[in-house]
Formats: structure tokens, sequence, C-alpha cells
């Protein structure tokens, strides 16, 4: 099973609304994905945090095996 | 299955992590990393003179990531902790690294490694580099 990646986009802008995100399939088999991921919320929450929340916003998709990885790349504006 | 975390699996990781100075969760070992991320934060750890624990999760993943989303709300793994506290996933790892953060949090010498990250652990055999200590082990054998 493979995710898709507007709906991984979709689920992290509805978990953070105002968020720039951009979804990469990084090895071609949709599910090793890098997510970009600039948020307003990310001001002034460390990185792990930052990475909690995201992961939070996709856990589904880890859970039913869609994605095995998500590399991420976080920053507030 | 339950969704809850099995307590005594629970209680032994959090012993673990609190025993252990250093302590990676990975997919496979140091010597046999079986995912490519496990084996990037393994080859940065190599890179830097520090003794870490390492854990095979892939016995146990399920049950294992259920224990540590409840630990430290983290599902995904490599995990690595320091001085009992979630450092983070390889990408964390990997800008601590290069920032020298890293080395603060594992209260070491930031290696003065050349440009271009830290080398793989095919060259951990070199003399000089820290004795890996052995993967532990979490007898899974309960589950289910």
């Amino acid at each position: 099973m493979a995710a898709d990646l507007a709906e991984i986009k979709s689920m992290i802008e509805s978990a953070l609304p105002g968020a720039e995100v951009d979804v990469l399939d990084q090895t071609g088999t949709l599910d090793h994905l890098e997510a970009k991921v600039v948020a307003p919320q990310f001001e002034g929450v460390s990185r792990i945090d930052q990475h909690r929340m995201v992961k939070a916003a996709v856990r589904e998709r880890f859970d039913d095996g869609a994605i095995h990885a998500l590399t991420l790349r976080t920053s507030s504006p | 299955m339950a969704d809850m975390a099995e307590p005594e699996l629970k209680e032994r990781v959090q012993q673990l992590i609190a025993e252990n100075k250093v302590l990676l969760f990975m997919k496979g070992t140091p010597d046999a990393p079986r995912c490519g991320f496990s084996m990037r934060v393994v080859g940065v750890l190599d890179s830097m003179d520090v003794e870490y624990g390492a854990i095979d999760v892939l016995p146990g993943l399920q049950p294992l990531r259920e224990v540590t989303g409840e630990i430290s709300d983290w599902h995904t793994f490599p995990q690595l902790y320091a001085k009992g506290e979630l450092l983070g996933g390889c990408d964390i790892v990997e800008e601590m690294y290069e920032s020298g953060e890293l080395a603060e949090a594992l209260g070491v010498e930031q290696p003065a490694a050349p440009a271009g990250g830290p080398e793989m652990p095919a060259d951990a055999t070199e003399a000089g580099l820290p004795a890996q200590s052995p993967p532990l082990q979490i007898d899974n054998a309960h589950q289910q």
C-alpha cells in the first residue's frame, strides 16, 4: 500500500492551518516520503516537538503501513 | 491486539533508557542495519567518541512502537536517547550533528571530521574508534 501525496499534504495542512507544505516521494515507491513544512505554529516550539506535531497529523498513515518513513524539514516562517 | 502498550515491555524499555547514557533504538544492529535511516544514525554515532547501547526493534516492532509512543510520544525508528531523553529520529540527529548540538547532548567533543558528514559504519573497525557495545536484547516472547 502506498501513500497519496496529496492526502498526506492535506492531513498536515488541516493539522497546521496556514502552513506551507511540500510533500515529495523520495524513492519512487510512495512509502518513503519527505515533507517540508513551514508553519506559524512552530514559532517557539522545539524541533522535536515540531516533528511530533507533523507526525501526529499523519500517524494514521504510519499505522496502516502506507508510509514507512517521513523525512522532515520543519521551520517557522 | 489492544492499543495499550504492554506494561512489562514498557517497564523494561524505561529501565534501558535510564540505564544507558546513550541508547539507540534501530532497525537491525549497528553491524548490520536494516534501514537506511538507522544506518545513518549509526554512522553519526560511530564518528563520535561515544559508547552507546543499541536495540534492534524489528523482533517487536509494533509493541515497541506503542511503548515509545507512550513514553516519548514518538512512534517511528530510529530513536536516539541521551541521558534519559529522546533527542529525535534520523533528521534531528543529523541536524544536531552538523550544528554541534549532538556532541553537547552526548557530552563528547565534536569530531574534527571533514565536511561531507560522518563515515559509514564500515570504517568502525579502524583503530581509535570506540568499542561498540553489543546490541541489547528485549524479550518479546510474551507478546501476542
